[in-house]
């Protein structure tokens, strides 16, 4: 490394502790590896996937997510998804996929294949080289098209999807009895 | 035996001759039997003692009769190395099987007390390569199918005996360590040919349990190459418990004054009262009679209880079976269902006593899955040693639950819950393997490779 780099990253590690100082790191946000892919924060493991499209594969989904009105309400199904993105990238070639969840993906993978399989294939069926849920190669299949976050956060890692739930319902049953 | 006559021996669609009886039969009431550990010196000495060993292997045919005594035989991966199988075939077993499941001990929640640094020396040493099971009803018989198994294995000198443990029902009628009836409530498979006892379930596809058959996504899981060798042959969890009785009893008498209330505490735990009947069908006390009876006590789902006022979610009975329970988290409950035979170890400590008499007691934990490393992992992790699955964030099972003094168990109620603090853990775990079960032809096929 030259001595023009090494000034470089000096200086920006000083310009990141001027802009930081005061704000000691919190332990709860530390971010670890969620296993053999993606990063993981307390109970939350994000999952992000930048792949190809089959030829009509956009146009599927745009119709899909239209005719959904955007609304994907169906997921809540699976109780550990905090959110769920799906972006279009290079003409329409491409799909960018990120979600957010609790625990492992690989965990419920099997419940995936015989609770919501149509749904699954249906969304997932236009990626090029999908090998359908049911597919034993399904995992592998996920595992390499899967790219790990640089750098994650969340604001809550330790509530998972049905925590929130419960605590939602704890609070709006303690604000009906104080109403009383 | 009241057993064969609540099987129906009709649309037997798996090939019951050629899968190993264990997986299938009861234990006999009461059983006895021995697990051995071999090791294996010389593959050719062990390729002859397998051939020699096929005839006293105990297949499914008529798997509702128990009453001879059955011998069963299972292999760890080191112990297919040993035998030089193909290289193709080793290198075809799922991952988890490969590495064994000391190594996989994080994934399967098996740290702290449950280490594999503090297992016993037997599942830390390298030479367990077949395990032979045996039951039987009598000890009689069991000594004598033991004497047969042993002539044969002295005549191989490349096969060395090197663990023996016996075991015996703990407390007569088929009782666990702890007081409560044991071995209700299997899944039933489909094509086994056995009667429908519980309405609320359905058979489970046969490839659930045992490879070479379709399982419930319609496909086959991973298994070891070729067919002939995985062909009507499963994977094996094989778990040593240690029970803390004493222990539990002085749990329930903190937590609960009269004798009636920690009783209740206790079935609240586990989700059935001692006699075995399920503490949904009488909620307030025992049934003795419906917890002897096999066609009714296991009748039941939970779909009139979904709040879990009268079977508490956390549960041991209902986390490992949530039946028809609404869960936080989509699941398929027929997928992690397992195949349990275990077994009970040592003497019983005085009934209802609070003091630990040093005395080792426990349980054989033994389950078949063709996924078992999958399945087991699941659990351990999901169902046993978390509660977010039913919305108890990380609340563990009372009963298997690593609690560690820290366990917490929520018992719903009117109109606030009641939560027990500070449970300890009741059954440590001091060793575990996995081992493959191979079908009758194919332990044949291993002896000639």
């Amino acid at each position: 490394m030259s001595i023009k780099q090494l000034t470089q990253d000096a200086a920006l590690k000083l310009k990141l502790y001027l802009a930081t100082v005061g704000e000691p790191l919190d332990k709860a946000h530390d971010v670890t590896s969620a296993g053999d892919a993606g990063l993981r924060s307390g109970e939350l493991s994000e999952l992000t996937i930048i792949t190809d499209l089959k030829p009509d594969g956009a146009r599927n989904l745009r119709l899909i997510f239209e005719t959904l009105k955007g609304n994907l309400t169906g997921a809540r199904k699976v109780g550990t998804l905090h959110d769920m993105r799906f972006v279009f990238l290079e003409n329409d070639t491409k799909l960018l996929f990120c979600t957010c969840y609790d625990g492992d993906w690989d965990t419920y993978i099997n419940d995936f294949a015989t609770k919501i399989p149509e749904m699954m294939d249906l969304i997932f069926g236009n990626i090029e080289g999908w090998p359908g849920i049911k597919s034993p190669t399904v995992k592998e299949f996920i595992l390499s098209k899967q790219i790990t976050a640089s750098a994650w956060f969340v604001s809550h890692p330790n509530l998972t999807v049905a925590d929130t739930t419960r605590l939602e319902k704890i609070g709006a049953g303690l604000n009906k009895l104080l109403e009383l | 035996m009241f057993l064969k006559n609540l099987f129906k021996r009709t649309a037997e669609k798996i090939e019951l001759h050629d899968i190993q009886a264990i997986i299938l039969r009861d234990r006999p009431l009461p059983y006895h039997g021995v697990n051995v550990f071999l090791e294996i010196l010389n593959a050719a000495s062990a390729k002859a003692f397998l051939k020699e060993i096929v005839p006293y292997v105990t297949n499914a045919k008529n798997w509702w009769d128990n009453d001879d005594a059955w011998l069963a035989i299972a292999f760890t991966y080191e112990g297919l190395k040993k035998l030089e199988l193909p290289q193709s075939t080793m290198e075809s077993f799922p991952d988890a099987f490969k590495k064994g499941m000391a190594a996989r001990s994080e994934k399967l929640m098996d740290i702290n007390e449950n280490a594999p640094e503090k297992w016993d020396a037997v599942f830390k040493a390298t030479g367990n390569h077949i395990a032979v099971s045996i039951f039987a009803k009598g000890v009689d018989d069991l000594n004598s199918k033991k004497a047969l198994a042993l002539q044969v294995l002295e005549k191989h000198r490349g096969v060395k005996l090197c663990y023996q443990a016996d075991f015996d029902t703990p407390i007569e009628g088929n009782f666990n360590h702890f007081g409560f009836r044991d071995g209700i409530s299997n899944p039933e498979i489909e094509g086994s040919g056995a009667a429908h006892l519980n309405s609320k379930e359905r058979p489970i596809k046969a490839g659930e349990f045992i490879m070479g058959y379709a399982n419930e996504a319609g496909n086959h899981y991973p298994m070891p190459q070729p067919m002939e060798f995985a062909k009507n042959g499963t994977f094996v969890i094989f778990r040593k418990y240690h029970s803390h009785v004493a222990a539990f009893n002085k749990y329930l008498s903190e937590q609960a004054k009269s004798t009636a209330e920690q009783e209740l505490l206790a079935a609240k735990m586990v989700g059935r009262w001692r006699s075995g009947a399920p503490l949904n069908m009488c909620p307030f006390k025992d049934n003795a009679a419906l917890g002897a009876d096999a066609r009714k006590n296991n009748d039941f789902d939970f779909s009139n209880d979904q709040n879990g006022k009268i079977v508490p979610y956390s549960s041991h009975m209902r986390r490992m079976n949530p039946r028809n329970s609404k869960m936080a988290v989509m699941s398929d409950v027929n997928l992690h269902r397992i195949i349990r035979k275990g077994v009970g170890y040592g003497v019983p400590l005085a009934e209802g006593s609070t003091k630990d008499d040093g005395k080792e007691r426990g349980l054989y934990f033994i389950a078949f899955s063709a996924k078992a490393m999958e399945t087991l992992e699941f659990l351990q992790k999901e169902w046993v040693n978390n509660g977010n699955f039913v919305s108890l964030k990380n609340e563990r099972d009372p009963i298997i639950g690593l609690n560690e003094g820290k366990g917490t168990f929520t018992m719903p109620g009117d109109p606030l819950p009641k939560r027990y603090i500070g449970m300890p853990t009741f059954n440590t775990l001091k060793g575990g393997m996995y081992l493959f079960m191979p079908g009758i032809n194919a332990i044949k096929w291993m002896s000639g490779v």
